[in-house]
């Protein structure tokens, strides 16, 4: 197992880069997250993706709702494709070169001898865009700021990657989406799309909206029965996004992670989790805990039942803390 | 498989160092029965194996905790993260509160480019200390409190980190305007019942380790507490791996009357920055 670290080049970033660089570096996953104790595997290693039909001529493919590990290849993600009358549009496409090349076969066994036309990147999160490595970068589209968070950050996070994963990660390169989408409406391949700008999870997240079978495609602005994570979030425009979300007229709603949902869940319980988390750190920062002491905090019984919450909400103490002394602990007059 | 090795030639280490102390500790209880004073026994006692196995453990302890007793002690509980979800801020809380007549606490990351993080000293505070360190890879961390006998109680956690927390540049250089907020310090403090408080304080500060290409060691490297009564609460030694904008929480031991606590901090450029900091009475919390 090779534990592979950042590069000697890439730290010798410039200063002014420096910001963005150590961003990225803060991109660090979950669980154990130590490929060292993760025990030797002699599998081979196939993700066995399978292709759920929720909707007509709509397509997900479920990830665990696991944090990155050894055992799950980084296999933790949703993503999704569609036929239109004229070919296939694919919807984040995984966290590695080998899960685009299965995601590609699955889609051709699925639908075959149709056109990729279109692939939507819903944010610059390494396990919703590594995969884009399996398809012709001409037809990836997102919002300039993803593109541009993926140029940022995508090489820190394709190492981090590897770190965790290993072998899996194999051959993988970030490649970033060529098409800059600013437009409210697509129309590919006989098929219209309505497209969403909002952000809160990352300081861009794409939604997209199936205009003929209502299917909402959120990305992770929603989670269903696995905790959000919070490495780049806004807490209070997240917020406001799952307002508008919840809004968005729609027949069902694939969330980044968790099952697909019907009944308005994903919304409802991604609101109440990062409301609690916000408020629950908030008062830990008031009282003066260390993080330390925050971290082995009670987490309520409702969220039990998510995947990994322990884990995340550790990680998030780390995310949250120093944004929040910044807003709570007051000002001390000093001598100098 | 590498670092089976390092785990299997550590163990080897250790049992050939503990073998070797029993044999010098035979020669010097000889030295002893022949009425020679044991004035060399610190060079000869024995450092306990590292629970961890840490390959850098024998050099922390003849480094940082050079003379005295050493042993491993529960009640020096070290609180931190398995995996270091920031490698440039990672925190750590040390509590050795029912440790008694507590001299000095000092913290080290073995694996460290620079292990040293900090040497404090609790006069009337609590053998306590929360803070945020960089680690420039997956790190042992030990921590050994000095009590006035003479002997190192030491605690540890290991962290899991990617790489590069102490070589990359410090966040503030990347805005050109840092030096206006140089010093500027967030802090709030509480009284935690009759005998002591609690406070935790921000200060801006890059805290370059001078291991960034170009950027100098610049760092906090002095943090002292009094109270009212001029008397020292607590005094911190300070070194480059602790993180920027450093965050420290103490918990001050105080009378029943109001108290204000005096901060006062120094760099290594000689920058110093002094603040108060009031606890109410406990009629009044």
């Amino acid at each position: 197992m090779s534990r592979r670290l950042h590069s000697p080049t890439t730290r010798l970033s410039a200063a002014p880069l420096s910001r963005s660089r150590r961003k990225a570096l803060q991109w660090f996953a979950l669980g154990c997250g130590c490929a060292m104790c993760g025990s030797v595997n002699a599998r081979l290693l196939d993700f066995d993706l399978q292709a759920v039909e929720i909707a007509s001529k709509t397509w997900a493919v479920l990830g665990r709702s696991e944090g990155f590990e050894q055992d799950n290849g980084g296999n933790i993600v949703n993503v999704a494709f569609i036929e239109a009358p004229d070919g296939v549009i694919v919807i984040d496409t995984g966290p590695s070169k080998r899960y685009g090349d299965a995601l590609r076969q699955l889609i051709e066994k699925t639908i075959p001898g149709k056109p990729i036309l279109r692939v939507y990147n819903t944010h610059h999160h390494p396990d919703h865009f590594l995969g884009n490595q399996s398809f012709d970068a001409s037809v990836i589209a997102a919002p300039q700021k993803v593109i541009d968070n993926i140029a940022l950050e995508g090489n820190d996070m394709t190492d981090n990657l590897y770190r965790l994963l290993g072998d899996w990660m194999r051959g993988t390169l970030p490649v970033a989406p060529t098409l800059s989408m600013d437009a409210d409406k697509e129309n590919v391949g006989g098929k219209q799309f309505s497209l969403y700008y909002l952000s809160g999870h990352t300081s861009s997240d794409f939604v997209i909206r199936d205009d003929d079978t209502g299917v909402v495609f959120s990305g992770d602005l929603a989670f269903l029965y696995r905790a959000p994570t919070t490495p780049h979030a806004d807490i209070a425009v997240w917020h406001q996004s799952l307002d508008t979300l919840k809004n968005i007229d729609k027949s069902l709603l694939l969330p980044g992670h968790g099952p697909h949902d019907k009944k308005g869940e994903a919304i409802e319980q991604t609101k109440d989790y990062i409301d609690w988390l916000h408020g629950s750190i908030s008062e830990s920062v008031s009282q003066g805990l260390t993080m330390n002491e925050a971290m082995l905090l009670p987490i309520p019984k409702r969220f039990q039942g998510l995947g990994v919450v322990r884990d995340e909400y550790v990680r998030s103490v780390v995310h949250l803390y120093p944004s929040l002394e910044d807003e709570l602990f007051p000002v001390i007059e000093i001598n100098q | 498989m590498v670092y089976l090795m390092k785990r299997f030639n550590a163990k080897l280490f250790f049992s050939f160092s503990n073998c070797q102390s029993v044999f010098l500790s035979g020669l010097l209880l000889m030295l002893a029965i022949s009425t020679v004073t044991v004035s060399g026994a610190a060079m000869a006692r024995d450092i306990p194996p590292d629970p961890l196995n840490s390959i850098m453990w024998t050099s922390m302890a003849e480094r940082f905790m050079p003379e005295g007793e050493i042993v491993f002690d529960d009640r020096v509980k070290v609180m931190a993260p398995f995996s270091a979800e920031d490698q440039f801020h990672v925190p750590v809380t040390v509590d050795a509160s029912q440790l008694d007549n507590v001299e000095k606490i000092i913290i080290v990351a073995d694996l460290n480019p620079i292990p040293l993080v900090m040497n404090m000293r609790p006069v009337k505070a609590l053998s306590y200390i929360g803070f945020r360190l960089k680690l420039q890879q997956t790190s042992p961390i030990h921590v050994g409190v000095k009590t006035t006998d003479g002997v190192w109680h030491v605690g540890y956690a290991v962290i899991d980190a990617a790489g590069g927390g102490c070589t990359a540049p410090a966040a503030a250089h990347g805005n050109a305007d840092w030096m206006r907020t140089l010093g500027q310090t967030r802090a709030i403090a509480s009284r935690t019942d009759n005998s002591s408080a609690r406070m935790t304080m921000r200060m801006r500060h890059p805290m370059d380790t001078g291991l960034a290409v170009g950027i100098p060691a610049f760092y906090l490297n002095e943090l002292e507490v009094k109270n009212s009564a001029g008397e020292l609460v607590a005094s911190l030694e300070l070194f480059e791996p602790v993180s920027e904008n450093p965050t420290f929480t103490l918990r001050p031991q105080v009378g029943i009357e109001a108290d204000t606590l005096s901060v006062s901090t120094r760099d290594t450029e000689g920058n110093l920055v002094d603040f108060a900091l009031s606890i109410p009475a406990a009629s009044d919390s």
